[in-house]
């Protein structure tokens, strides 16, 4: 591990600037020939020795065409790439054990296409693109994940081959790109469980405003709408209605509630959420170190799960 | 999904491969054995039916067995193996299997780089300027497959590869002349594998009978070409270019005979040698036609007593050669063994043959004097030059002499030289060339076939041997000018026009033309085809590069390559630079600068927000940051867009130093 890191200190890379774009600079392209490249190489050797050997001029005057073919392929190929700029885009979040994908912008400014430009994340994923003149290409990339928590982009490798497959120049880029993966749901439990769910102690004390629960004695300070006049009318004096409901169908996922290690318990937890969403009850999330209220919809969702991959893991 | 090399080809890119890979290999269809050219055929056509039935398409098993039996149908026709044709011949067949099994884009490579050889190979047999054009076009199509396979889709423009392609081997060719001129080059190859060189060649023969020297004035191909020094060149009446010397006659054909023994004649007078360099085409015979008389010789010649070049190997190749001739020259006295020879005379010698030589003699009161009348009779009898006489079967001399008096020049030479001897004057025949004609372009002397000629020479005894040209006599403008074959009219007895020099613009326009071509063609042969180890010493002296020689000339051309294609890459990359606007390009400038004194530029900030950030932070800057903002703003937003503030900003921001 150490070993890969030293080495990567020596690796030039393309950083991204502060406005997130990194710039393919010259000094950052590497360029070697292909295998195919090689073969050619001893195909001119082969084509040379026969030239002389057949004192052919016309055979040298080939040969030599191609051997500059060769070389000027150099330039073109290590030019492909040059000034290319990357950003990163968004990324989804997702689930653990479901693949991050990024989506990568390269910008060509060049007003000239660049043709046969490859874009491959370390993991082997990969695209190959022709970027048009002057525009901006959007690619996707996927990693597979594991693990909850941040998912960095890892280094990227930018490459062609472009224009005759001699010679392969490439690039390594950083991107300050991430992608949030909620931890893995557990598994579904049925509705009638509701250990996982925290009711509320309180109960119902009829001070919702739903639906009609009952009916008490009229307190002084109770409010007048909710006097039933229509009980009053028929002498049977005055007593105020009861209205529940919404509190009745609260609920607290709460760590404290769960038993287990702490990826189960986040893993059940986000089970809640998920079946809680479902349903479109309203949810509160408990977790040390942090109380999210109850509410509802895609964003309080989002928040929660967020919150539940990123339990733990500083940054 | 599958990536780069990986993906399979469509039936279009297939189409289009087959088509470039079958025209690098159809002109050797021609001439390689037609079993070859079968099975390449054969093969090919069974790839194009599989696209329509791909049930065609041969399985591991059957293309296994296809391999072996190619092999074996090159083997069966070339069984040696070794060789330009063998060798060929294999290439084809794995050519054409390669293609049987073409599936994937990395596939192609092969085909290409197989391509690209058996266009190299195509030198080997051919080398005309049509061919270099077909095989150019047969490379820009090849090479332009290996553009479409690195791109990740197909081309829209559907030329785009073809130019790029093209582009790319302009670009090639300063390096590929850079490297052709300073390769070295060797003398003789690295090993021996024998160029066979096939096809009939036409020249001078060792033997003469009547019509066979007319025969070559139809031909205008160029037996040799001719270098002097500046202003050397000989007048026309002294450019005799000494080939075969014919002593024997049966009295119809003249041979030359056996060799004669010895060292050339030892010369007793010479003038100054003029020495000049002939490139000589492919002859049937081995001999280095030189200038009358031949003083110096080049190396792997023999020189005859009778003063014959001649080449140690057959002239299957174009030769160049260098030699010097002394116009004017005495000879010695004459050898037994030759006088002899030179006074051999045929058994058909009429009764008027000897009655006019003695006719002579008695006129005349030295063998010189009997030469002179020899020519007088020529001149005032009416005599004819055609290229067509009438048959003369029995007797040719005899006939010519007296009955039809029409002949070419072999005529008039082989009679005159007949009719010397009967005076007791020791004579030959001579053929070779006389003449040529001067390329004003390229400042060199054209040879063709139909200058072929034939004259005599003679011994007297104060000159020693001397040339005698009967044609002169009869026909003096042959001797001035070259022959037109195109002049020449095809029925008997029919007199030569010789050609009228440029008598009308068109074909004076004409000739000019040829000229230029043949310059052209000139220039190709000694610079490319022709280019030798001495061509290179010659130019490497021209450029000043001599003392580039044997490794170091390695070297050099390494070293000058390199730096060519350093020159080369500076001037693809200038001229294709990515071209920013400098106006933005100064303010980035502006705003790297203040980056790196930590008041960087955020990505959302515009220009004012950002000079007003800035100025809060480092007040002293105020005036400069103002000035440059408010300067860009205008430019690119205002109606400030002019050369001049463009430079006011530059020269600002060159100037900013937070």
């Amino acid at each position: 591990m150490r070993l890969a890191a030293r080495f990567n200190r020596f690796l030039r890379l393309a950083r991204p600037d502060a406005s997130g774009q990194a710039k393919i600079g010259g000094r950052r392209i590497y360029i070697l020939p292909t295998a195919q490249g090689l073969g050619y190489g001893l195909l001119l050797l082969i084509m040379l020795t026969g030239s002389i050997n057949y004192a052919s001029n016309l055979g040298f005057l080939l040969t030599f065409m191609l051997a500059g073919l060769g070389l000027v392929a150099i330039i073109h190929t290590w030019r492909n790439l040059l000034a290319i700029e990357l950003s990163a885009g968004r990324a989804d979040p997702v689930f653990a054990g479901q693949h991050a994908c990024f989506q990568l912008l390269l910008h060509n400014h060049r007003p000239a296409a660049r043709p046969g430009v490859r874009i491959a994340l370390r993991a082997g994923s990969s695209a190959v693109e022709d970027l048009p003149p002057a525009a901006t290409s959007r690619v996707r990339l996927c990693l597979p994940t594991d693990r909850r928590g941040e998912c960095l982009l890892p280094r990227l490798t930018l490459s062609t081959r472009y224009p005759l497959g001699l010679l392969r120049a490439w690039a390594y880029v950083e991107l300050n790109g991430s992608c949030l993966v909620y931890p893995q749901p557990g598994p579904s439990m049925p509705v009638a469980d509701a250990a996982d769910y925290d009711h509320s102690r309180q109960g119902d004390k009829g001070v919702g405003a739903d639906d009609f629960a009952g009916l008490r004695p009229y307190r002084p300070g109770d409010a007048p709408r909710h006097v039933n006049w229509k009980a009053l009318a028929r002498e049977q004096g005055l007593q105020t209605k009861l209205f529940g409901g919404d509190r009745s169908e609260r609920r607290w996922l709460d760590w404290s509630a769960l038993n287990g290690d702490t990826e189960t318990r986040l893993s059940r937890l986000c089970r809640g959420v998920l079946d809680a969403c479902d349903r479109q009850l309203e949810f509160g999330l408990r977790l040390p170190g942090l109380k999210i209220e109850p509410a509802r919809g895609q964003n309080h969702r989002h928040l929660c799960l967020a919150a539940l991959a990123r339990f733990g893991r500083p940054g | 999904m599958k990536v780069g090399a990986k993906i399979e080809l469509s039936a279009r890119e297939q189409l289009t491969v087959f088509l470039f890979a079958a025209m690098a290999t159809a002109p050797h269809l021609l001439h390689l054995a037609p079993g070859i050219s079968t099975f390449f055929i054969a093969i090919i056509g069974l790839r194009l039916l599989a696209l329509h039935f791909p049930g065609l398409l041969p399985g591991r098993l059957l293309l296994f067995l296809l391999t072996i039996g190619g092999l074996a149908n090159v083997l069966a026709h070339y069984p040696l193996l070794l060789g330009r044709d063998a060798g060929v011949a294999l290439l084809i067949s794995m050519q054409a299997l390669k293609l049987l099994e073409l599936r994937r884009r990395r596939d192609i490579y092969v085909v290409v780089f197989l391509g690209y050889f058996i266009l190299v190979t195509q030198f080997l047999f051919r080398q005309e300027m049509l061919l270099v054009g077909y095989v150019s076009v047969a490379l820009v199509g090849l090479t332009a497959m290996l553009v479409q396979i690195n791109r990740a889709t197909v081309s829209e423009r559907r030329l785009a590869p073809y130019t790029l392609a093209l582009a790319l081997l302009l670009q090639a060719l300063p390096i590929m002349l850079v490297l052709f001129f300073l390769f070295p080059r060797f003398e003789s190859p690295l090993w021996d594998l024998g160029l066979e060189q096939k096809g009939a060649v036409t020249g001078i023969s060792d033997r003469i009978t009547p019509g066979s020297i007319s025969r070559l004035s139809r031909s205008r191909a160029i037996a040799f070409r001719v270098d002097f020094e500046r202003d050397t060149m000989p007048p026309p009446a002294l450019r005799y270019w000494r080939g075969p010397v014919l002593w024997d006659t049966d009295g119809k054909s003249w041979v030359q005979g056996k060799k004669l023994p010895g060292p050339p004649d030892r010369l007793l007078a010479a003038s100054n040698p003029i020495p000049y360099s002939v490139t000589l085409e492919p002859t049937p015979g081995s001999w280095l036609f030189a200038l009358d008389i031949p003083r110096q010789t080049p190396p792997n010649s023999r020189l005859s007593a009778d003063f014959q070049l001649t080449s140690a190997q057959r002239i299957s190749r174009r030769t160049r050669y260098q030699a010097s001739a002394s116009l004017n020259y005495r000879t010695g006295p004459l050898s037994v063994n030759q006088r002899q020879r030179a006074l051999q005379l045929p058994d058909n010698i009429t009764v008027r043959m000897r009655r006019l030589v003695q006719d002579w003699q008695q006129r005349a009161d030295s063998q010189a004097a009997v030469v002179e009348q020899a020519l007088q009779y020529f001149r005032r009898q009416p005599f004819y030059y055609t290229l067509y006489p009438p048959l003369a079967e029995t007797n040719p001399s005899d006939q010519f002499l007296f009955d039809t008096r029409r002949g070419f020049c072999e005529h008039y030479a082989t009679s005159f030289t007949l009719l010397m001897r009967l005076a007791g004057i020791p004579s030959r025949v001579v053929t070779g060339y006389q003449g040529g004609e001067r390329n004003p372009l390229g400042d060199y002397l054209i040879v063709r076939q139909s200058d072929a000629h034939a004259w005599s020479e003679v011994w007297l005894p104060e000159q020693g041997w001397k040339r005698v040209d009967p044609t002169a006599a009869v026909a003096p403008q042959r001797i001035q000018q070259s022959l037109d074959p195109d002049l020449i009219d095809d029925f008997t007895g029919a007199p030569i026009v010789f050609r009228n020099t440029d008598s009308d613009l068109l074909r004076s326009f004409a000739h000019h033309l040829n000229w230029g071509l043949d310059t052209i063609n000139a220039s190709w042969h000694r610079w490319i085809l022709g280019y030798s180890k001495q061509r290179q010493s010659r130019l490497l002296q021209l450029l000043g590069l001599d003392f580039l020689n044997g490794n170091r000339l390695a070297l050099g051309m390494v070293a000058i390559t390199g730096f060519t294609v350093l020159l080369l890459f500076a001037i693809i990359a200038y001229r294709s630079r990515d071209r920013i606007d400098p106006t933005i390009a100064a303010y980035r400038q502006f705003c790297r600068r203040l980056a790196h004194r930590g008041i960087g530029r955020q990505p959302h900030e515009g220009p004012r927000d950002y000079a007003r950030r800035v100025i809060l932070s480092r007040p002293e800057l105020g005036l400069k940051v103002e000035s440059i903002v408010r300067l860009y703003i205008g430019i690119r937003y205002g109606r400030m867009d002019n050369p001049e503030n463009r430079r006011r900003l530059q020269r600002l921001v060159a100037d900013f130093r937070p």
